[in-house]
């Protein structure tokens, strides 16, 4: 096969934004992607198949059969899970990625969020660092993924934002009935609510039209096609650039290393399961934390014996997600007017400033109640079963509003992903094995949040509530990592604590970068996908800078 | 004479017919023997389940979860997707026609509704795991989508107050206006 | 040596003759006794059992669905190794071919949908030039247009981009109708037999065909027009008096309002859906209350010859309305039929006794 500037591995939203910028900047790209390139059409709203709730399976990938991983729980035990069971903290395994299927909040983190070491010291136990680049660093590079992927909302409202150069593309969709309840009360209790940042068209952009105001974002993809991910936005233009060639359903087996210790290209399986080799000046790592990290650790070779940027048994570790505590409250009016989105209304007054506590997290109103999200979101002493819970189903799925929100894990170097070679997937691969649980205090914090959640909506005027939180004495092996995983492949400046530098460049190797939520340090108390289309512009930029057109010069 | 031949060439053709017909049957395995309605349940089995079922969701002015396709949601899923819990169901229903044979010495499809309640909790307790799948799956076929053999007709989402299929206009196709600038 | 020839000749003719007695027998299970024998299987029992109750009762399964030879042996297949799937239907050939066999009987109501707009074809809406160089082509058109096509969009036309220029992948679908008679019409529905409707403009249950339902692609189910929504629409903050007819509920299902959008007064306002929004022509005015098919044929969206079944004779003013100044009349006038109001003529006010005379006609 033809040698190539660049293999991208997996189109989803790093990736795909990765191979625009390089194709566009005139390198010759090979994105590859072990997913299909899935519509909507694949999944069709169905309640009990989709890639939230995955009762009957995952619509996006990956398959049930032939990719397990491993994980281990609070006893040491190890135990296999199926990519539609929780246990397997999946993402998305297709073109596009998770955001073929998000709900499309489009947070930008707060500047704290880039120093949390700085901001709290370290919590005893935990690897709590700074980012080696600041929030001023990343300020451009979310204008341009808010204007090339498309945003709308409007954040004006509250002064606990970063600062913005540029106003989002697009005015927020008008509110739902939830807002209107909410947002009254939030502002009664002195907090800032705000519009949800959304990757939405909430008018014409980029060529498509509008949202229709359906009720399923998160978890399906869209039928209008106004939900903005990089399928839809980047990897189009990727393509038609003429300079990049996209290979679906290609598993990547490992990365080829010279004698010189570079990479020289990869080798992977094409969608007919044959072994080839796609020979590269560059290799970009795109797979999203747990499977980047796997990729990393199963390309040993006679240089790197325990696999690349792994000298100092730095990838996979810190692996983290985020942990989602609220409340539900039951009111006496209806409250739900089956409007999409879910979520429309939000406050990031607690995500950080609370004495005592080490962040916090955004809190907002939850995106899509479908009638099977409820059966167990009733008030507390609904029965279980029976004409109760039929009563309870009928009077409160319309009179219930759900606030719920990301707390920022704190991360620990015990909670990691490393291989396991007693099992292996359909490839031959050796899987991911998956352990630990984030920083005790997390759970701290995140019910504090719970609570917070609960004073808002009795301010709402919900006659009841009840708590959503799990504690870890519950679930030890609790990591909460799937859609929002991260951390695996730590962004820093020292190689002995991290495995990439600022330009996302693996420390010992300078031709294979990894860019994706991997190397995010922390994970922000937010929805990570516009972070980490940020980092991918701005990986990219440092990237094509640094080409000197016959090769990459570090 | 000559009606009797044709009277015989007709009969021998029939005879082919009906024995090709008959051996096309067998061979398709639909003897005329009695079988179940179900792909996976027995009669008797499903009879079983129908009464645990509508018990986790009985009828009110909308229909009971055995009303509304939850057994044939049960029944498709699991030839299907939850293949793996077939011994759980084949087991656990003979379970719970022994309690109910000691609870109220008859099996659970015959008893009263009163009777039915009281062996479906207790059940709860004394067979846990085999409770909590059924309970499950009969309210992913009562509130989960139409298309997989449950909720009939959407009747649970009605219920809800909830329009199925929703009506959602569509823009006219002026898309001119805001490209990223 | 000969033995063993012969024993393999006979083997080999065994197998010739049972193959052919076992084809022939599966054609004549399949054509005898108006589809017991397909019921026999009993993955089709569900589908023999609804028509047998429905006014397609004396209808044979062959008559409406060709089988070829494969896909009989096919079935037998998949009978035998119990690899039927979980949604049994149709494929989308056999839904477009399928509007040839209603036309054996259904030739009027063929003929008047053959001639309207509602049997666009694929390459009369999908390669309209206009519409894909102003908006990509996205999976929802076939909520409406094709909702029974196998496959995603771009199965159907590339390239998935706005400037083109577009072909179709399916050439096959080209002249194949979008709305077939199955997207609105159920003919496996569960029921009894239904008498003749008795009065045409009837408003209850018994003049709404039992057949009419509509195809929701997601489900891939029918949904019966008694089980429809009819959204509640609203002109300005007013709520527009509805009509309940059963039967409209299929056209709201493809002539929809939006949900207010950015930057409308009525998304300021917090106002439902409004009145015209989207493809909605709710009537407000004037004709306010009516339902849709009060004035339109559903089978060619054409509005019925005469205005005369409701405004019988010329009113006080002495006018013919079919000949007022209207998009009736004329498609060109500022006067929309769904939305003219009488004062949009009587700008001086209403006289009184025309007044009455417009609400009788109603």
């Amino acid at each position: 096969m033809k040698r190539v500037n660049a293999v991208v591995i997996g189109a989803g939203a790093a990736g795909g934004i990765v191979a625009k910028e390089l194709s566009t900047a005139g390198l010759s790209v090979v994105l590859l992607e072990r997913g299909k390139w899935y519509t909507s059409n694949d999944c069709r709203k169905d309640d009990l198949r989709n890639q939230r709730t995955t009762l009957l399976g995952n619509a996006f990938g990956p398959p049930d059969e032939g990719n397990p991983r491993v994980w281990v729980d609070g006893k040491g035990i190890s135990h296999i899970a199926l990519p539609s069971e929780g246990d397997y903290q999946n993402n998305a395994a297709c073109v596009g990625g998770g955001t073929l299927s998000y709900g499309a909040q489009a947070w930008r983190y707060l500047p704290q969020d880039f120093r949390m070491r700085s901001t709290y010291g370290v919590p005893a136990g935990s690897s709590l660092e700074d980012w080696p680049i600041s929030y001023d660093d990343l300020e451009p590079f979310y204008v341009k993924a808010e204007y090339e992927i498309g945003i709308s909302g409007d954040d004006s409202a509250t002064p606990f934002r970063g600062p913005r150069s540029r106003d989002l593309p697009m005015p927020p969709l008008p509110v739902n009935r939830e807002f209107g309840i909410l947002e009254p009360a939030a502002k009664r209790l002195g907090l800032h609510p705000i519009n949800i940042p959304m990757a939405r068209n909430s008018i014409p952009y980029n060529g498509r039209g509008p949202c229709m105001r359906c009720r399923w974002c998160c978890g399906f993809a869209c039928e209008v096609d106004a939900k903005n991910g990089s399928q839809n936005t980047v990897i189009p233009i990727a393509l038609a650039s003429g300079n990049c060639e996209m290979r679906t359903e290609c598993m990547v087996k490992k990365i080829l290393m010279d004698d010189r210790g570079r990479a020289h290209g990869i080798s992977y399986f094409d969608a007919d399961g044959r072994l080839q080799e796609q020979l590269s000046d560059i290799v970009v790592v795109s797979a999203c934390a747990i499977e980047s990290a796997r990729l990393l650790l199963n390309s040993k070779s006679r240089l790197f014996p325990a696999g690349i940027g792994n000298r100092y048994d730095q990838v996979g570790r810190n692996l983290q997600g985020h942990h989602y505590t609220g409340a539900v409250g039951y009111f006496d009016f209806e409250t739900y007017d089956d409007i999409g989105p879910g979520a429309s209304i939000a406050v990031t007054d607690y995500n950080h400033g609370t004495p005592g506590l080490c962040g916090g997290g955004m809190l907002a109103n939850e995106f899509i109640r479908l009638p099977i999200h409820s059966l167990d979101r009733l008030p507390t002493n609904t029965p279980r079963w029976g004409l109760g819970h039929k009563h309870a189903m009928r009077n409160y799925h319309k009179r219930t509003i759900v606030v719920i929100g990301p707390t920022q894990q704190i991360p620990t170097e015990h909670a990691r992903v490393t291989v396991d070679a007693s099992v292996k997937d359909k490839w031959g691969l050796p899987v991911a094995r998956l352990q630990g649980n984030c920083h005790p205090h997390t759970f701290e914090i995140g019910d504090v949040q719970a609570r917070r959640a609960q004073t808002w909506l009795k301010e709402a005027g919900a006659v009841d509530t009840s708590l959503m939180t799990s504690r870890p004495e519950v679930r030890p092996e609790l990591i909460e990592a799937s859609q929002h995983q991260a951390g695996t492949c730590r962004m820093g400046n020292d190689p002995r604590s991290s495995v990439v530098n600022r330009d996302c460049q693996i420390h010992e190797v300078d031709n294979v970068f990894v860019i994706d939520s991997s190397v995010n340090v922390t994970n922000g108390g937010f929805n990570p996908a516009l972070t980490i289309m940020a980092v991918a512009y701005f990986a990219s930029e440092s990237l094509v800078r640094n080409w000197k057109g016959t090769g990459f010069r570090s | 004479m000559r009606t009797k031949q044709t009277s015989t060439a007709f009969s021998r053709r029939t005879f082919i017919k009906m024995s090709a017909i008959a051996g096309a049957a067998l061979a398709s395995g639909c003897a005329t023997h009695q079988r179940s309605n179900w792909e996976f349940f027995t009669e008797d089995e499903a009879a079983t389940l129908t009464a645990i079922c509508d018990q986790i969701i009985p009828a009110d002015d909308f229909p009971s979860a055995s009303q509304a396709g939850v057994l044939n949601y049960i029944d498709k899923q699991i030839t299907r997707h939850y293949r793996r819990h077939q011994r759980a169901y084949r087991k656990g229903l003979g379970r719970a026609n022994q309690v109910s044979q000691q609870q109220c010495g008859k099996i659970l499809a015959v008893a009263t509704p009163a009777e039915q309640f009281h062996v479906v909790a207790s059940l709860e307790n004394s067979d846990k795991p085999f409770f909590e799948l059924v309970r499950s799956h009969t309210f992913e076929g009562y509130y989960g989508s139409p298309r997989h053999g449950g909720n009939r007709n959407a009747v649970s989402w009605r219920m809800l107050g909830l329009d199925e299929p929703p009506i959602r206009g569509r823009s006219l196709y002026d898309l001119k206006k805001g490209t990223p600038s | 040596m000969m033995r063993f020839i012969k024993f393999v000749a006979v083997a080999a003719a065994s197998i010739v003759i049972l193959a052919v007695l076992g084809t022939f027998g599966a054609s004549e299970y399949y054509t005898s006794q108006l589809g017991s024998g397909c019921a026999n299987c009993h993955e089709m029992a569900d589908y023999v059992g609804a028509v047998h109750g429905s006014n397609h009762r004396n209808v044979g399964c062959q008559d409406c669905h060709t089988a070829t030879l494969s896909t009989k042996l096919r079935h037998i297949r998949v009978h035998l190794t119990h690899s039927w799937p979980e949604e049994i239907r149709l494929r989308d050939v056999d839904v477009v071919r399928m509007t040839k066999n209603c036309q054996q009987c259904h030739q009027q109501e063929y003929a008047t949908w053959h001639a309207g707009p509602h049997s666009a074809t694929y390459s009369q809406i999908f390669m309209n030039d206009d519409q894909n160089s102003k908006q990509h082509l996205m999976e929802d058109c076939f909520r409406c247009h094709g909702m029974h096509f196998d496959g995603s969009v771009r199965d159907l036309v590339q390239p998935m981009n706005t400037k083109g220029p577009w072909h179709l992948v399916r050439k096959d679908f080209g002249d194949q109708p979008t709305i077939p008679c199955q997207s609105c019409h159920w003919i496996h529905r569960p029921g009894t037999v239904q008498e003749k409707p008795s009065g045409r403009f009837s408003v209850t249950g018994s003049a709404v065909n039992g057949t009419l339902a509509f195809f929701d692609r997601r489900e891939r189910m029918h949904f019966a027009a008694t089980s429809l929504h009819i959204p509640q629409l609203q002109d300005g903050a007013r709520l527009v008096k509805m009509s309940a007819d059963p039967r409209q509920a299929m056209c709201y299902q493809c002539h929809g309002p939006r949900i207010p959008e950015t930057g409308t007064v009525a998304a300021a306002n917090h106002w439902g859906p409004q009145v015209g929004t989207g493809d909605d022509r709710t009537p407000t005015g004037v004709h306010e209350g009516l339902s849709c098919v009060a004035c339109h044929n559903a089978h060619n969206e054409n509005t019925r010859a005469s205005c005369a079944t409701c405004h019988a004779s010329k009113g006080e003013c002495k006018l013919d309305v079919a000949k007022m100044d209207t998009t009736y009349f004329n498609p060109k006038s500022i006067h929309n039929i769904h939305w003219v109001k009488c004062t949009d003529c009587h700008q001086h006010g209403i006289p009184r006794s025309t007044a009455t005379s417009q609400v009788a006609g109603q």
